[in-house]
């Protein structure tokens, strides 16, 4: 992101609580839960005026991420004065929405680090499956080889755009083009079938009352869980028995929720609760286009770190 | 007692009719997604995993009008071209390949609708489009963002999804250096920011996507230029697997991972 972004987002991130405002008469209009033909949100066009309308919701004294932050955690959902939007196809929640900042309203109630098995410390330090690549003691993570982000670390940073399609959840990023694309379990029962193991792995959603309740399995074993403190802390690597159980539900029309916990059997000793977090809805219907690009001089470095690290080991040999 | 029987056969045998019609021959709930002939809210319904055969041009081969094209190009565009070569391709650098040259690469395409929006995913270079499909205006001029699938906006016609796409950023390709459907051709297919393109996307049949382009180029093309219609089929699978191009992987690594 752009510096010129990064300073608009600052804008927007004190602008979140007064969207809550913005969006009051939109929640008033859908006071009634039962379903009814959809009419599309008329918000703004992608990339239309935000600073204006920064300017028009934004109340004085609400200009800084942290304070936006604050506000959000402090919010108490409302669902009567603003009642939560429902899809016209199955009355179940409708996500559709643009968000941000991302607020944590209740910390893992015990860290990461302390769950991981003293055995994987070995396949930590060497870059868990991408050994030999990363030189983890540097700036590098798998941020800046561009991989895709994995739903514990990353997936859910930056804007967020949500949509409830017939059968989907998706989840845009605006950071790079990331999207997951979650097919929900309709009816019939049938689970869809999993795909190649991947950096996102294979979700699959269900309705549990109102709550969105997806099972993310099938990882490739790259993504981190959480990023290395160099020089003591190793990466926090996963393994290809990772799974994922992430709850997602709108308490109300102004935000969404999301919960997640983690197993991996091969890398921890228990199940990890991560941290519950919050998101405010904004007042647009679409992410921008940005991408990732890996960094010419960085690539080069991990080129000369990946033949240094061969060279090492056939000496060892 | 038969003639109960008997109208409860014919009724059984109206509503398959009537099934099979709604569903235009598709599978409803064959995955998560629905894919009756419309959708909830009644536009025609485009959402599955669609494939098409893998088009371009070369060895007396030209699958995608790139003749055509290449005798459009204006003479300074023909200049500029001459210094050019596969290595300035930003697909080269994982930028994604915008619609039409998205279209012809042969590669898993997803599309999803929800009111009012279609969103279109692509494997190969991962990326996806937000189309709104209202006929709402373009993003304004003052916000719009110059980049490299451009501003969407789409309308129905009929049937047909007719997508205007403009704001590209100049950096793109409309086809890849392998593809060199003369002697003459120097593989490289450049665009400016004064692309636009339009495109009309089809649903023939339950199984079958037909998408077929328009392209100006007022900085590049003397004429606008027509791709051929292209035929997608739906695959069998639930979703698009998740596609991860590396540049440290080397271009013939991923010009092979294209088809191209």
């Amino acid at each position: 992101m752009s510096v010129k972004n990064s300073a608009v987002m600052t804008m927007l991130a004190g602008s979140a609580i007064a969207v809550l405002v913005l969006f009051a008469a939109i929640g008033a209009s859908r006071a009634s839960a039962q379903i009814r033909p959809y009419t599309p949100p008329q918000t703004a066009a992608p990339g239309a005026d935000w600073t204006e309308r920064i300017e028009e919701i934004l109340p004085p004294g609400v200009e800084s991420r942290a304070e936006a932050t604050a506000r959000l955690v402090a919010y108490k959902p409302d669902p009567v004065k603003y009642p939560v939007p429902r899809t016209p196809w199955d009355g179940k929640p409708d996500f559709s929405g643009v968000y941000w900042p991302d607020a944590t309203i209740a910390p893992p109630p015990v860290a990461l680090e302390s769950l991981y098995r003293p055995e994987a410390r070995e396949y930590r330090e060497g870059g868990g499956a991408a050994r030999g690549l990363f030189d983890w003691r540097g700036i590098d993570t798998p941020n800046y080889h561009c991989w895709p982000p994995s739903p514990v670390n990353g997936s859910m940073a930056g804007t967020v755009q949500l949509v409830s399609a017939p059968g989907y959840l998706l989840l845009l990023n605006e950071g790079a083009q990331f999207f997951r694309i979650i097919p929900i379990v309709g009816e019939d029962g049938r689970r869809p079938s999993p795909r190649k193991p991947s950096f996102q792995g294979s979700s699959v959603g269900h309705w549990e009352g109102d709550t969105l309740v997806v099972e993310v399995t099938n990882f490739n074993g790259k993504p981190w869980l959480g990023g290395a403190q160099p020089p003591n802390q190793p990466p926090q690597t996963s393994s290809d028995a990772l799974r994922i159980v992430e709850r997602w539900s709108r308490p109300d029309a102004q935000i969404f929720e999301y919960r997640l916990v983690v197993e991996d059997p091969r890398m921890l000793t228990a199940q990890w609760t991560g941290p519950a977090e919050r998101r405010g809805l904004m007042p647009y219907d679409a992410v921008q286009e940005s991408l990732c690009f890996l960094d010419p001089e960085l690539d080069a470095r991990h080129r000369e770190f990946a033949a240094a690290e061969a060279a090492r080991k056939a000496a060892v040999r | 007692m038969t003639v109960v029987v008997g109208a409860v056969a014919v009724a059984a045998l109206l509503l398959g009719v009537r099934m099979a019609v709604n569903e235009d021959g598709a599978g409803e709930g064959a995955t998560a997604g629905s894919f009756a002939a419309r959708t909830a809210w009644g536009e025609p319904n485009l959402t599955g995993i669609w494939k098409g055969d893998s088009l371009g041009a070369g060895s007396g081969r030209d699958t995608f009008n790139l003749t055509m094209l290449e005798a459009l190009y204006t003479p300074e565009a023909r200049a500029r071209m001459k210094e050019l070569s596969a290595k300035d391709d930003p697909t080269m650098r994982c930028a994604p390949p915008a619609f039409p040259r998205a279209a012809m690469l042969g590669h898993p395409v997803q599309i999803v609708q929800s009111p009012g929006f279609a969103y279109v995913f692509t494997e190969a270079y991962p990326a996806f489009r937000i189309i709104p499909t209202t006929g709402r205006p373009h993003t304004s001029e003052q916000y719009l963002f110059p980049n490299y699938l451009g501003d969407s906006t789409a309308r129905w016609e009929g049937d047909t999804l007719v997508v205007d796409v403009i704001s590209f950023n100049g950096e793109g390709w409309l086809a890849s250096a392998q593809d060199r459907p003369t002697n003459a051709s120097t593989g490289v297919w450049l665009t400016t920011d004064a692309m636009h393109v339009v495109e009309r996307w089809r649903r023939i049949d339950a199984d079958t996507l037909e998408y077929q382009a328009r392209v100006e180029d007022q900085k590049a093309l003397t004429m606008p230029w027509e791709t051929p219609k292209v035929i997608l089929k739906r695959q069998a699978v639930d979703g698009i697997e998740e596609g991860l191009c590396r540049p440290e992987d080397g271009p013939a690594t991923y010009l092979a991972r294209l088809g191209s």
